[in-house]
């Protein structure tokens, strides 16, 4: 990762905001023998995201299964909400929407409709301890990610008897069954582990299964399959050429456009669309069809580009290649002829539009409810994808200088900002890139008059460099060397769900450097990434109880 | 599960816990018979709330304010920001001069203030806390025999839910973001009329009983060779497992009847806007369910939010959102202050003020369902334009089923907030003699408002 620019103590800001506080490192036994053969550390438990969740439930079951529920609020760390589902546990009002969801879940599931197609055997009386067992190993495999425990298996087991016992009805237990794997923690929660390697008695590696997940919910957004499974159980995993097979089979399979979606969906912060809101006043085309067309122009277009087309990641910065649907064509102010719901669709130059950050999306969720915010555009091309995060604003900014500007443009008011000491360090480097985004509205619709004055869309950058305009800001960014290495940072961060470590810089400028020579494609990335031992490697955390005597003797 | 709160668990709670030390005036509370009973001679309880609303009120740069009270005591004076709860004075009281005290920690904008009255701790980073919301010690100590243990709810129509009420400091609640959604929740599947005549326990939830059973029995094993962060989020994970199964319990169980009880009919939706208009009118349609779910007694304690911190609203129709307006206006020359921010406020505090009409429009008792209630509003910041953290607003509303001395004005300049947050887990009933850490530790609550 290059950090060259110019501006020393903001090499020291992005530095620390950059790289975890190095935690320490794989943990050495003395002996393997003072371990328990069973031994392993739980190192790591994230929360599912809502999507996680959604694909697995549809892979496992049926993608008929409708999952009607409210999920916990997720949380952005780092950037990426990847690694704030690590910090995130659940509350008793998420736990109660949890609990819903799985019964409704499984009387889908087992209801008239589903349950031919789901159950692996046929029960015989209201009481089939092989059928009941048969099928909870089965799905408690697929949704906890690794095989029962016997325990795990016995305790479900149980419930369903005690229901079917009940009612008389071998499914009104197996229901309970069911939703019992459903709210639970191991379910609820990617619980990763790491065991004592077998080549080496003084290290941790991460165990199969934990290994089968990262790669699953990295190329697919969901839960390992039986393959996947299968590989880590049989120990091919551990294998150079068992790993190199999973990886090819992953991303060759059409899945794995979803696993690159998740990505860039938390990534670039595609969120937030179901609760923005406009005033109707001053905006008066944005409904909420409007917001939801531009989150899907959003996928689309990186779908068309990254994924169907492979092409070079740089390119969404320039190319004016996209969709739109009626609703999107009013507020772009263009025609709409075609027949289909959405319709492939070029923007022209003068259209002054460049990328997917000029989209109606982007300009529409980064800006106010009346207005735009060239402050809140500067930050989000900063943070999303520059890995440059603004800092808090200082709390002791004198605003008590600051006069209302008789500018008639967003721009006059914020450059006066920007002459009072206490505000430019913060708007000087956040504003320029929003500036030269101005011609577009609160909206995203193009404009170059504001209060009947002519909109200036020039911007300097912190570091000197200038350009004019969207479009010149595209360019900018499209050749700037922040915008690949953000993004294998941010590739490597979401698979692992960590902030990379200080030592990770030497891989990550790898890594980056090999991204280039691959063309800049995502897919290639991905593979690269998931074939490197640093996306397996194993971190202790924190306080470890067990074995604490062994954990203590580090080499 | 279920615990009640006399003087014997009282004292059992006193050695069990880790609490220090108790003040007089806290025994005085649990042993006053000031409360107010129900027309057949049971006891009414005490509900605590809170309620949040962003961007403080107005100070003046000369140092005047547009909301503090001249006159300190009974009988305070209706300045121009506390207009809308004019009405309610009597049952308001109204703390001014409180700060939130960072020590060497910065003053994180627009979080170090709620996170100092809710947590105690001054925080290191936006969006978390360094503790438990004290909210959540309150339910534990008397809501555990209500379906809900608490009740959160946003009615600032954000981009994000909000809610500033957590366990952790990391995870807060999930709120219920829409008048449909609280609806469901209090008054949806689940909900037993605690006034029928014909009530029937339903077998269905010892079942779901047993569904749970088969999670928690697992604990042990996951919680073995767990680093410190992770064991934390299952330990709460497990909580709310607990929460589930009281809920489940206390269905089993028949509900004492409520008389003020009336199961009140499903909202309309409201139009989609963070404009103040649109907040204000979703905030009265929500505590009127709010209030009718107390009454039914689904839960005794919530927490509101209005607006968030960093505050979205604006005037129907102008560009500028409120949040821009307190830094961006200057002071009127003429005036004093900044006249647009102020107006704000104003209207802020109208969605206050129609909150707590609500409540006191539930007849209960031998007197309104505000008067069994603590709600206690405050603010993020005191004067927004420069972001302070001194003089941050709070109010005290309701009279607590009697403990509140109500309608009064304390001001204490330079005092802890944590001082009010103490004073006001005392009056809602949990049994806690210190609170806060750093300069913000005390044990010693505002005397003058407890009855």
């Amino acid at each position: 990762m290059k950090l060259s620019r110019k501006t020393v103590p903001l090499c020291a800001l992005v530095l620390t905001l950059l790289f975890a506080a190095t935690e320490f490192n794989p943990i050495s036994a003395e002996s393997r023998d003072q371990l328990e053969k069973t031994d392993q550390l739980t190192i790591a438990v994230r929360r599912l995201t809502e999507s996680q969740y959604r694909h697995t439930i549809r892979d496992v079951f049926s993608p008929e299964v409708e999952i009607n529920a409210r999920f916990e609020p997720e949380q952005r760390e780092g950037g990426l909400l990847a690694i704030g589902s690590a910090m995130l546990s659940l509350t008793s009002s998420g736990f109660e929407q949890y609990f819903a969801l799985a019964s409704s879940i499984s009387d889908q599931v087992l209801g008239d409709e589903l349950r031919e197609s789901v159950m692996p055997c046929i029960p015989v009386a209201a009481i089939d301890h092989d059928c009941v067992r048969q099928f909870v190993s089965r799905f408690g495999e697929l949704l906890f990610r690794r095989p029962l425990s016997a325990a795990e298996l016995d305790a479900r087991v149980a419930t369903a008897e005690t229901g079917a016992s009940q009612a008389q009805d071998f499914y009104a237990g197996l229901k309970l069954a069911l939703t019992s794997l459903l709210v639970a923690p191991e379910f609820l929660f990617r619980v990763e582990t790491a065991e004592l390697s077998t080549a080496s008695a003084h290290e941790y590696r991460l165990n199969a299964y934990s290994m089968a997940t990262r790669l699953s919910f990295l190329f697919w957004d969901t839960t390992p399959d039986k393959i996947l499974l299968d590989a880590a159980a049989s120990g091919a995993l551990y294998a150079e050429s068992g790993l190199q097979s999973q990886i090819a089979r992953l991303s060759e399979s059409p899945q794995m456009a979803e696993g690159i979606e998740a990505f860039f969906v938390d990534m670039m912060q595609i969120d937030g669309f179901e609760n923005m809101v406009k005033d109707p006043a001053i905006y008066p085309k944005f409904n909420q069809l409007v917001s939801d067309s531009a989150r899907e122009q959003m996928l689309l277009t990186i779908n068309d580009l990254l994924i169907t087309n492979g092409g070079d990641y740089r390119d969404i910065f320039t190319s004016n290649k996209t969709f739109i649907n009626r609703a999107l064509a009013a507020v772009y102010r263009v025609p709409y002829t075609s027949q289909e719901e959405w319709a492939a669709y070029e923007f022209p130059e003068d259209s002054e539009r460049a990328g997917l950050i000029t989209q109606i999306g982007p300009m529409s969720l980064w800006a106010h409810p009346g207005t735009s915010s060239p402050t809140r555009r500067g930050i989000k091309i900063h943070e999303i994808f520059m890995c440059e995060p603004t800092p808090d604003p200082p709390a002791d900014v004198d605003f008590s200088l600051v006069q209302d500007s008789t500018k008639g443009t967003t721009r006059g008011r914020l450059l006066d900002h920007m002459e009072n000491a206490g505000c430019s360090s913060c708007h000087g480097r956040s504003d320029p890139a929003g500036l030269a985004l101005e011609h577009f509205d609160g909206l995203g619709q193009f404009r170059t008059l504001e209060n009947g004055v002519f909109i200036d869309v020039s911007a300097t950058l912190y570091d000197g460099s200038k350009f004019t305009g969207a479009q010149g800001l595209g360019e900018f960014l499209h050749d700037d060397p922040r915008i690949p290495s953000c993004l294998v940072r941010n590739v490597f961060s979401y698979g692992v769900a960590q902030l990379p470590r200080y030592e990770d810089r030497d891989y990550l400028q790898e890594q980056t450097e090999l991204f280039a020579n691959n063309g800049y494609r995502i897919s290639t990335l991905f593979e690269e990434i998931a074939s490197t031992a640093e996306f397996y490697h194993v971190r202790i955390p924190e306080g470890i109880k067990a074995n604490s005597e062994v954990i203590a003797t580090t080499p | 599960m279920k615990f009640r709160l006399n003087r014997r668990s009282l004292l059992r709670g006193m050695v069990g816990s880790a609490t220090v030390s108790m003040g007089i005036p806290l025994l005085d509370i649990f042993l006053n018979e000031n409360g107010t009973a129900y027309a057949d001679g049971s006891r009414v309880p005490v509900r605590f709330g809170t309620y949040f609303w962003g961007l403080g009120l107005t100070d003046t740069p000369a140092g005047g304010t547009r909301w503090v009270p001249e006159k300190i005591g009974s009988g305070y004076e209706v300045t121009p920001e506390l207009k809308a709860i004019a009405g309610l004075k009597d049952k308001i009281s109204v703390f001014s001069g409180f700060r939130a005290i960072p020590d060497t920690k910065p003053n994180l904008v627009h979080w170090s203030g709620h996170a100092s009255i809710l947590s105690g701790t001054a925080p290191s980073t936006t969006s978390r806390f360094e503790a438990a919301s004290f909210d959540t010690r309150i339910a534990d100590a008397i809501g555990t025999s209500t379906r809900f243990k608490s009740v959160n709810i946003d009615a600032s129509v954000s981009r994000r839910p909000i809610s500033y009420s957590t366990r952790s400091g990391s995870t807060f609640s999930s709120p219920d973001v829409t008048p449909l959604e609280l609806y469901n929740r209090l008054f949806g599947e689940g909900y037993q009329d605690p006034n029928s005549d014909n009530w029937q326990p339903n077998p269905e939830i010892m079942l779901r009983q047993s569904v749970l059973s088969a999670v928690t029995d697992q604990r042990q094993a996951l919680m073995k060779s767990i680093g410190k962060d992770d064991r934390e989020k299952l330990d709460q994970y497990f909580s709310s497992v607990r929460d589930m199964e009281n809920q489940l319990a206390v269905q089993l169980q028949r509900p004492e009847p409520r008389e003020a009880c009336i199961l009140p009919r499903a909202p309309e939706e409201l139009p989609k806007a963070a404009s103040v208009d649109v907040v204000n009118a979703n905030t009265k349609v929500m505590a009127r369910l709010l209030a009718m779910g107390l009454a039914c007694d689904q839960t005794r304690v919530f927490n509101f939010v209005h607006t968030g911190g960093t505050s979205e609203t604006y005037i129907a129709g102008e560009r500028k959102i409120y949040h821009q307006i307190t830094h961006d206006e200057p002071t009127d020359t003429l005036l004093g202050y900044q006249p647009q921010s102020s107006k704000l406020a104003g209207l802020v505090m109208e969605g206050l003020g129609a909150f707590l009409e609500e409540l006191d429009g539930v007849k209960e008792g031998d007197g309104t369902l505000l008067d069994n209630c603590l709600v206690m509003a405050f603010s993020d910041t005191g004067y927004a334009k420069i972001h302070s953290i001194d003089n941050i607003p709070i109010l005290f509303a309701g009279g607590a089923g009697g403990r509140h001395k109500t309608g009064q004005h304390i001001h204490e300049e330079g005092s802890s907030v944590t001082r009010v947050s103490l004073t006001a887990m005392q009056l809602a009933g949990a049994p806690v003699g210190e609170f806060g850490t750093g300069s913000m530790r005390t044990s010693n609550p505002i005397t003058e408002v407890i009855a």
